[in-house]
């Protein structure tokens, strides 16, 4: 909704950029068809070697760890401060307190308002953001680097400091109800929180992260107080300073900001450290949300995937690769052999327990049932015939290629070393990348696909305009829920609102 | 209308000045120059190139001057649906081909359709060089879609139409300020287009579209990345030498588009729209023209970052917007201003309108502070800094100056402008652009809560 955008471009996921060298591919003049004056295209020559920098590390006397990447072709700098828990912590009836609490660390400190802590940040040319995710909360700044001591002393007064005052959370409860409002219109975004509640039920990654009309009205100030004195403290946080800085001088700024914040004398809260948060395997469920003059059907498969630090990950993130991009599996079936819809993909979303694998295009509403069918077929396929090499290396090098790109931008190269700290996995993976990708067998996708996603325990979700795709839904399956738009309630896992059920 | 500044907002002034005297000389942040080599080949081929060793990749990037004002009457949305047909056949090449030479080796591959200009770009391990400029190369000499392929990517763009027109809530807000905001211009067409009028296309214009357009004379290709100098200008002139250069004459736009002589009103609704929007727009310079910088600086003024002024004043004083824009949407021929918000519950259009124009009167009638003035430039600059961390954004940067203004040196001079705007000169633009009789004011709502009486011809403006 936020870009103006005038321009119309091919696909839409615009990449990161920049690249690791690869085993080389030569395109073959197979691929061509051949006729006789055909030419073919000249070969690569020898790939060149990348280096990935490597981080360094040091955990101050209050248990803050610091992570520090250097970067030093353009002068700028990313840092994080990554606390280890987010929305997974939100108690039950109260969905969204850990983003809103998060929002609101740039909302006003013991010295600085809101406006000034815009002010402050934004004259240096800099951009401070934060907010929750699953299993972390995070603040973070981007600057040149001459500006980031004044930059890290304002994320440091955010995150130690913050008021919390009561006009603020008004003002953030408010655009929090009007920002949900247009999510609950848009068929992909709300496919996407419908699909949180089917897969994962009433266990803690099963509400909206950004929280539900009736919770956000319930969170009072002393719930977000008390989430962030519980949990925002040095000894349950990292900080990640990457980019044109010594690491040195990077551990300096640290201690200097950080270094007296104080680690609370009582132990850390069990709910810090919550175990298994899936619900059990439960019979699969295909949810309709009547949308009407809906522009467009979303159509989400969803089931429970994996853990971030689970050994299935790379097997995970390969299979995955085999599915998802431009020239992915599901891509190719849906849109460029059969022209449903401007983009299909997937994503296994890793968190600290097992997160969703999730696989989704939006379409015009009467093809709804056939991309559902489509995307069950593909998954299925994975598992029922191995991948030859012709497609398994490329997808591996869209991977390796993507990852080294990542890494090109200060804030990308943050990201990823912020991932590794969160799920307390070592730093040198990032090192170790290319290689356990390149690991990875057609023989591993095929159980993984057929093991770890199944399509036997995967979800259909469908949010659109129901007339137009029900009855071809309805034949391939016996157990279609259909929820109208204004029965829908994403606090419960049935999705209904009592009072429709009379 | 609020004439005079809050009293929060005199505050954070008084504070901006203090943190800006605390920090020394904030605006004189810097940006590395751009160095690059540029020349022309004798079938005109523009080339632009710029050494960067700093990953083992390489951005190539080819434009070319047609967008969608060059689309043909009744074919709305044809250059960016002709786009997606480059990535069909060639002569040497099968459907799909620069994907394999691209995606498959660990690179990407994109392409976008602008209202003045096409691009496309890859990056690729640096080793994939040669091969790239020979597919770029084939693509600019030929191209050969056939019937099934043109309808199967015809049927993908129609869904992309849906995806970003009529699935989002807003998404027909943003059409409708396209649509609206030109007379005569072609401007006047969005370049997504419309079904019926996509559905009109036929193969035949795809053809006609590459040989009109797709000519070495008529694009400019760029190469930013790990390369050697030397052995970069053999291949082009090898793969792109031979690319012939038409003798037919390259049409142009010539349409002009009327100054606006009196304030328009548009009222637009649609399905599933939670909260009403509304947009001001106003015809402003080209973006060559010297206002243009001052333009740029205005916008971010208004809107950059929640230091901005409509923030401050729409989103977080008066509540009235969840969120609030302005952009300096500046094109070829001419340039759009739009202001914009999307409103609060419970609130109306009118309110935002108040506020907004009474925010570009806070602008006309006094100067920006020094403080502001700093930041706007710093956050300009490292966004442009930002942009530069990579071969592929150095890329873009430098065949945006070539192309769109038509000097590549912008590239760096650009910067320099940028930092020489005064606050007399914003105040000089804002009052230039910004009357009463060179607005368009678009509101939009659900459907079932549209009034009965609509002010808006809700028609095109005339032309051809």
């Amino acid at each position: 909704m936020r870009n103006f955008v005038n321009s119309y471009g091919r696909a839409a996921w615009l990449p990161l950029i920049a690249l690791l060298a690869l085993p080389s591919l030569t395109v073959q003049a197979q691929q061509m068809g051949a006729p006789v004056a055909q030419e073919t295209p000249p070969p690569p020559a020898a790939p060149r070697s990348v280096n990935v920098p490597k981080p360094d590390e040091k955990t101050l006397k209050n248990g803050l760890r610091v992570v520090a990447i250097e970067d030093h072709d353009v002068p700028l700098v990313s840092a994080q401060l990554l606390v280890k828990n987010g929305g997974e912590i939100d108690p039950p009836q109260l969905s969204g307190l850990a983003d809103m609490t998060a929002s609101l660390l740039t909302k006003g400190t013991k010295t600085r308002s809101a406006p000034e802590i815009a002010q402050q940040i934004e004259a240096l040319g800099g951009a401070i953001d934060s907010g929750a995710a699953w299993d972390a909360s995070r603040a973070s700044i981007n600057v040149m680097s001459s500006r980031l001591e004044a930059a890290l002393v304002i994320l440091a007064d955010i995150s130690r400091n913050p008021v919390f005052k009561d006009e603020e959370i008004e003002r953030i409860r408010q655009q929090y109800l009007d920002s949900l409002s247009v999510t609950l219109r848009q068929p992909g975004a709300l496919a996407s929180l419908v699909a949180g509640r089917v897969v994962f039920g009433d266990a803690a990654y099963g509400h909206p992260l950004s929280g539900t009309p009736e919770s956000l009205a319930r969170i009072k100030r002393t719930d977000i107080v008390g989430l962030h004195s519980q949990f925002y403290r040095p000894d349950n946080a990292v900080l990640v300073i990457g980019g044109d800085i010594k690491a040195a001088d990077a551990f300096t700024l640290a201690e200097r900001v950080f270094g007296d914040w104080v680690k609370p004398l009582t132990p850390l809260s069990k709910r810090a450290m919550v175990g298994k948060m899936i619900k059990p395997d439960e019979k699969q469920r295909v949810v309709v949300v009547d949308m009407p003059d809906a522009g467009q059907a979303a159509v989400v498969l969803a089931r429970a995937g994996i853990s971030r630090s689970d050994p299935d990950y790379f097997r995970g993130i390969v299979t995955n690769a085999v599915l998802t991009g431009y020239s992915g599996r599901l891509n190719q079936e849906i849109r460029i052999k059969r022209g449903l819809s401007y983009g299909a993909s997937s994503r296994l979303d890793t968190r600290r327990d097992a997160g969703p694998f999730v696989a989704s295009a939006q379409t015009k509403n009467t093809s709804g049932a056939d991309v559902a069918s489509l995307l069950i077929g593909e998954l299925g396929r994975l598992s029922n015939e191995p991948v030859a090499a012709a497609e398994l290396v490329p997808r591996k090098a869209v991977l390796t290629g993507g990852f080294g790109r990542a890494l090109e931008t200060t804030e990308g190269l943050v990201g990823q070393i912020a991932a590794l700290s969160l799920h307390g996995l070592s730093l040198g993976e990032i090192n170790n990348y290319v290689g356990n990708v390149q690991s990875v067998t057609a023989a591993d996708i095929q159980k993984f696909a057929g093991g770890r996603i199944s399509v036997k325990n995967a979800n259909i979700i469908i949010v659109g305009s129901a007339k137009d795709f029900l009855e071809p839904l309805r034949k391939q399956f016996s157990n279609v829920e259909v929820i109208p738009l204004a029965d829908l309630d994403l606090n419960t896992a049935s999705l209904r609102k009592t009072a429709a059920l009379l | 209308m609020q004439r005079n500044p809050s009293p929060l907002l005199t505050l954070l002034i008084s504070l901006v000045v203090c943190a800006t005297l605390a920090a020394d000389s904030l605006a004189q942040v810097t940006m590395p120059r751009l160095s690059y080599r540029d020349r022309t080949l004798p079938n005109g081929l523009r080339v632009l190139t710029a050494e960067d060793r700093s990953s083992p990749t390489v951005a190539i990037q080819v434009w070319y001057k047609v967008g969608s004002k060059d689309d043909p009457e009744g074919r709305s949305g044809f250059a960016h649906l002709f786009e997606h047909m480059l990535f069909k056949g060639t002569r040497n090449m099968k459907d799909e081909m620069m994907d394999r030479l691209t995606e498959d080796v660990g690179g990407f591959n994109n392409a976008s359709t602008w209202d003045d200009f096409t691009n496309y770009h890859e990056v690729v391990p640096s080793n994939y060089l040669e091969t790239l400029l020979w597919a770029e190369a084939d693509r600019m000499g030929s191209l050969n879609v056939d019937d099934k392929n043109f309808k199967s990517e015809r049927d993908v763009v129609k869904e992309e139409f849906r995806s970003r027109v009529l699935a989002p809530p807003y998404g027909r807000f943003f059409y409708a300020i396209e649509k609206y905001s030109f007379a005569a211009h072609p401007y006047r067409r969005p370049g997504i287009g419309s079904i019926e009028e996509l559905d009109a296309a036929t193969l035949e214009d795809v053809r006609s579209f590459h040989s009109t357009f797709y000519r070495p004379d008529n694009a400019t290709l760029v190469v930013v990345g790990d390369f050697d100098q030397k052995q970069l200008d053999t291949w082009v002139d090898k793969y792109f030498g031979r690319v012939a250069r038409p003798d037919r004459p390259l049409p142009r736009v010539t349409i002009k588009e009327p100054e606006r002589v009196t304030e328009k009103r548009i009222s637009e609704s649609a399905p599933n729209v939670p909260l009403p929007a509304i947009a001001l727009t106003y015809l402003t310079s080209a973006v060559k023209a010297g206002d243009a910088y001052a333009l740029r600086v205005a916008e971010s003024i208004l809107s950059s970052g929640e230091s901005s002024r409509l923030y401050q004043s729409l989103v977080y004083q008066q509540q009235i917007a969840q969120e609030a824009f302005a952009q300096a949407d500046l094109r070829e021929d001419l340039g759009l201003f739009v202001l914009g918000a999307i409103l609060a519950s419970e609130k109306r259009p009118e309110e935002a309108e108040r506020s907004l124009l009474s925010e570009l009167k806070r602008l006309q009638d006094a100067p920006v502070t020094a403080a502001e003035l700093d930041k706007a430039k710093n956050q300009l600059v490292t966004n442009e800094l930002r942009e530069r961390e990579t071969s592929d954004g150095k890329a873009f940067a430098l065949a945006r100056a070539a192309v769109l203004l038509g000097d590549a040196t912008r590239v760096n001079s650009g910067i320099e402008k940028l930092q020489a705007v005064t606050a007399a000169d914003v105040q000089r633009v804002m009052k230039k652009y910004f009357s009463d009789n060179n607005r368009l004011v678009i509101t939009y709502q659900a459907e079932t809560a549209k009034p009965q009486t609509n002010t808006g011809s809700g028609k095109k403006g005339g032309g051809r």
